[in-house]
């Protein structure tokens, strides 16, 4: 108590000081749902103009986000602006994406959420647990133009159609709602990475019809030259299984049979799922990399790894290769730039089986279990929804990904925004983006991907001309050798998805929830054991393992997601 | 007068030898004493004692002292109990009330007993009891070895920095224990210097990945267990080899016994009451104690051995959003944890020995 008094006194003269100035620029419209003191809305686009958020009556808002990222310096400029505009001041409950299912257990169990819930749960607990909150009938009150826009052409899409509570709309998904025309040159999605130098070593050798088995050819012949790196033991290849990120193990049959990622299950051209941890797409696989594995190429270490110590090890760039979604690893690449090892980051490569097409990239999705939502016990659900509009507005957005004018890039004559070549070396490093960026507000933030309306691509990554610019010499180099502008070249050209795409978002009920985690528990207990038991007890261990699947109730997790794909296919 | 110059110089006789049936008679006088405070004790917890309103009157003080701690233990530890009814309900808690919900019959009892979560149930018992026994056993032992040890130790400045480096490792949190552990049981490359050692003296050819052997996981918690605690553990025990009283000693020397004898005749059998009351209390906790180290240091390859019951409720329970399997797991370990106590104990006065109730 004593605290917050001493900050409205301290408050007080700043309110004084913007009272004095507002008289001076023209006032929004009458205060809504009325604030202690009456608002005074700061100049320029920033501002709220409805009066809800402003710094004349602070709010605080309580966030919970699911990110790698840690809390932003205290004294990081954004969280000033945010203050000075809006008189916002969040306080942040991070936590990693592999601790969340606990958390949010707890918290369901505790039964107090924070203002904002910026989720990435599969499971949708939050919601069937009663934490979030209807949004339908605010958004129709018309206070909220931005996130109404955001979600209009997508709201069946978006909206929650389980049984658990009403069906409505109660997340705003944080990514691949596209605005205008989608750019972009990084690819994030699953590909069997690997590291340039490797390339660059065998001579940039031509990547079209890829197999596993040049793949490992290319690791193996690169490994045997150079079996140190920087001192430590090169690495070959990982199949990590780190809790939450277990797919990174199972992921691979899917990917190189031509299938899109759909998560557990393979989805035919009927459209009916089935999984394919037990067939023999999946046996291919396992059984080569048996073979791998007992020449040396497969890390020892690799099924004990948690995911803070695989980061680790990727960012201390001795692995040569793996398979994952480029964003799984993000922080470990940007780590590895900011030290300006570019031959130590990774290149997407599409090996599938004979025969068939690769289909790895994807259009982009949305993923609708993702994103921030308002919860039910928060106390300010206007200010904390307020506060998703705000930041959904383009000045914002233009705050959030490019930074401030004049200081974290420059507007050229035309219009368009680019960043000198100091802007984009400071951009890459972590210590000033935790003084500059907000970065875990912006995994869970709703955002305006694609362009803007007056043409500038989201962010710098995905500007044309700023994604060619801001390769560091070496990948410039490499992206000539292969005659390619983009990372995204390095890929398929992604295929319209099919209409109910993709599989692994929709959200199971109970006993397909239990048959699913009884499947990953039987993968990573299993497969570890396929991978680095001896060749000639392959057979043995593989059959154990779909033995063991055997007596999953595997028809209740696949009959949900079928009926899914039904739903999808009729409504969406 | 006769008597007392026939007995004066018998005296003076026998006083070279004297020491010996002196001693003889003090041990016997201590029995006695001994015998008389467990006859004492006897008439204390003689059920004929009526409890009057008098006595409650007279010792009023008390009583008020001990009804806050009543209640305390009646709000936190029974009254929540009533939430045992959402094992048979299919609880959400976005319903609000526990009420308020679908209620199922044994539909949980049956999901978690049976199938292929039963079996996992059944797994990760055996677990459980193999990890805590080991642990109680090898953290009981090493304590008492320990405490006996210092014991001996008579340079006291050195006895007091020996005592603070073993029971730092308590005030580490389990997080911190675990990676420290995973870190020395990895392969040298990554810092293992157990490997590094065991290489060093030629005892292996190969490192050994321990954390991917199911095999050696129960003996790795028994011994982080160990590590951890070893020091903390041996504190009730020197308090109780303290009280030993000191004649005792120095009767057990004039008998002629060794500092072993004296260890083995005098100090164990002295804490034998704190062994056994410790060991009551330990078995209490044997379903409840392994969460940490076998959610910290468990992986897929070795969770055989490695889920134990409150990992496995956190999984498939409070993960997955089940909270009534969860309820179902919690209620089956409380039944678990009185019956151990109430054998324990049980077992404990069938062999005489001091009990908790």
């Amino acid at each position: 108590m004593r605290i917050t008094r001493r900050k409205l006194l301290t408050l007080a003269p700043v309110a004084a000081v913007s009272l004095g100035l507002a008289g001076c620029t023209p006032k929004g419209a009458a205060s809504t749902s009325g604030p202690k003191k009456k608002a005074v809305i700061p100049a320029g686009d920033l501002a709220d103009k409805s009066g809800t958020l402003t710094p004349s009556n602070p709010t605080t808002l309580s966030v919970y986000i699911e990110s790698t990222h840690q809390i932003p310096a205290a004294d990081n400029k954004l969280t000033k602006l945010l203050k000075d505009k809006l008189g916002v001041t969040l306080k942040y409950e991070l936590v990693t994406p592999e601790n969340s299912d606990q958390k949010i257990g707890v918290m369901l169990a505790g039964g107090d959420y924070p203002d904002l819930i910026g989720t990435g749960d599969l499971k949708l607990r939050f919601i069937e647990g009663g934490a979030l909150t209807r949004l339908d009938s605010m958004l129709k009150t018309g206070k909220y133009p931005n996130v109404e826009d955001y979600v209009k052409p997508y709201i069946k899409q978006m909206s929650y159609s389980g049984t658990a509570v009403d069906k409505g709309l109660y997340i705003l998904p944080n990514y691949n709602r596209f605005y205008g025309d989608i750019t972009g040159g990084t690819y994030n999605g699953a590909a069997f990475w690997i590291q340039k130098r490797v390339l660059e070593d065998a001579g940039y050798p031509d990547l079209s019809n890829m197999t596993v088995e040049k793949y490992f050819k290319l690791i193996s012949d690169y490994k045997a030259k150079n079996p140190t790196t920087d001192g430590a033991p090169t690495v070959g290849f990982e199949a990590p299984a780190p809790t939450g990120s277990e797919w990174i193990l199972t992921n691979p049959p899917a990917l190189l049979d031509g299938s899109p990622n759909n998560g557990g299950v393979i989805v035919d051209k009927k459209n009916h799922a089935t999984i394919y941890a037990n067939k023999a797409i999946a046996k291919t696989w396992y059984q080569d990399l048996n073979k791998v594995y007992n020449q040396g190429l497969v890390d020892p270490e690799t099924f004990t790894l948690t995911n803070d110590q695989f980061q680790a090890k990727l960012a201390s760039g001795v692995v040569l290769g793996m398979q994952n979604q480029g964003w799984q690893f993000g922080t470990a690449t940007s780590s590895l730039q900011s030290a300006g090892k570019d031959q130590y980051t990774y290149v997407p490569l599409m090996p599938v089986y004979p025969g068939v097409t690769p289909y790895y990239a994807d259009r982009a999705v949305m993923n609708t279990n993702q994103g921030f939502g308002v919860s039910t016990t928060s106390k300010q659900q206007k200010q904390a929804l307020k506060f998703l509009d705000m930041m959904l507005s383009e000045p914002w957005q233009k705050v959030l990904s490019w930074g401030i004018e004049g200081q974290d890039y420059e507007v050229g004559s035309d219009g368009k925004f680019t960043r000198t070549d100091e802007q984009r070396t400071q951009s890459k490093d972590l210590t000033w983006q935790s003084k500059n960026k907000l970065m875990a507000l912006m995994d869970m933030i709703p955002k305006h991907n694609g362009t803007f309306s007056d043409g500038n691509a989201y962010s710098p990554d995905d500007q044309p001309t700023e994604f060619y610019a801001t390769l560091s010499a070496y990948d410039k180099n490499f992206m000539q050798k292969y005659n390619k502008k983009t990372w995204m070249d390095f890929v398929n050209k992604p295929p319209q998805n099919p209409k109910y795409y993709p599989a692994w978002s929709i959200t199971l009920d109970d006993a397909a929830n239990q048959a699913n985690q009884q499947l990953t528990d039987a993968a990573v207990q299993h497969l570890p054991k396929i991978i680095a038991g001896k060749t000639s007890a392959f057979d043995k261990n593989w059959k154990a393992y779909t033995d063991a699947i055997g007596q999953i109730d595997v028809k209740s997790y696949e009959d949900v997601i079928n009926k899914g794909i039904k739903y999808r296919l009729k409504n969406w | 007068m006769t008597e007392t110059t026939v007995s004066k110089p018998a005296t003076a006789a026998s006083g070279p030898e004297a020491a010996l049936p002196l001693a003889i008679s003090s041990r016997a006088s201590r029995r006695q004493d001994h015998k008389n405070r467990k006859a004492q004790k006897k008439t204390a917890k003689d059920p004929k004692r009526k409890i009057t309103w008098d006595r409650i009157w007279a010792q009023r003080a008390l009583m008020a002292m001990a009804v806050p701690l009543l209640l305390y233990q009646i709000l936190f530890k029974y009254v929540p109990a009533y939430g045992w009814v959402i094992a048979f309900q299919h609880y959400r808690p976005g319903l609000g009330s526990i009420w308020n919900q679908q209620w199922v019959g044994l539909d949980n009892f049956r999901n978690l007993f049976t199938g292929v979560n039963g079996r996992q149930f059944a797994n990760v018992i055996v677990n459980t009891l193999g990890q805590s026994l080991l642990s109680l056993i090898v953290g009981t032992i090493g304590a008492i070895v320990l405490a006996l040890l210092l014991n001996e130790v008579k340079n006291l400045p050195f006895k007091r920095v020996l005592q603070n480096i073993t029971y730092m490792p308590h005030f580490l949190s389990w997080v911190i224990v675990a990676s420290l552990a995973s870190v020395a049981l990895s392969l040298p490359s990554s810092g293992g210097f157990i490997n590094q050692a065991l290489l060093n003296l030629h005892l292996i050819s190969h490192p050994i990945l321990f954390l991917t052997q199911p095999n050696y996981f129960w003996q790795i918690v028994a011994g982080t267990n160990l590590w951890k605690e070893l020091g903390w553990n041996t504190i009730l025990y020197l308090a109780a080899i303290t009280a030993i009283d000191p004649t005792l000693y120095e009767a057990a020397e004039v008998d002629g016994a060794g500092r072993y004898r004296k260890m083995f005749n005098v100090t164990l059998p002295g804490i034998r009451p704190t062994i056994i009351v410790l060991l009551i209390i330990n078995s209490g906790w044997i379903l409840s104690t392994n969460f940490d180290l076998p959610y910290f240091l468990g992986n897929g390859l070795v969770s055989q051995r490695a889920q134990t019951i409150d990992v496995f409720v956190l999984r498939y329970g409070y993960q997955l959003g089940h909270y009534s399997v969860a309820v179902v797991a919690g209620i089956f370990k409380t039944i678990v944890a009185v019956i151990l106590v109430g054998s324990a104990n049980l077992a404990a006065k069938r062999f005489n020995q001091e009990t908790l109730v």
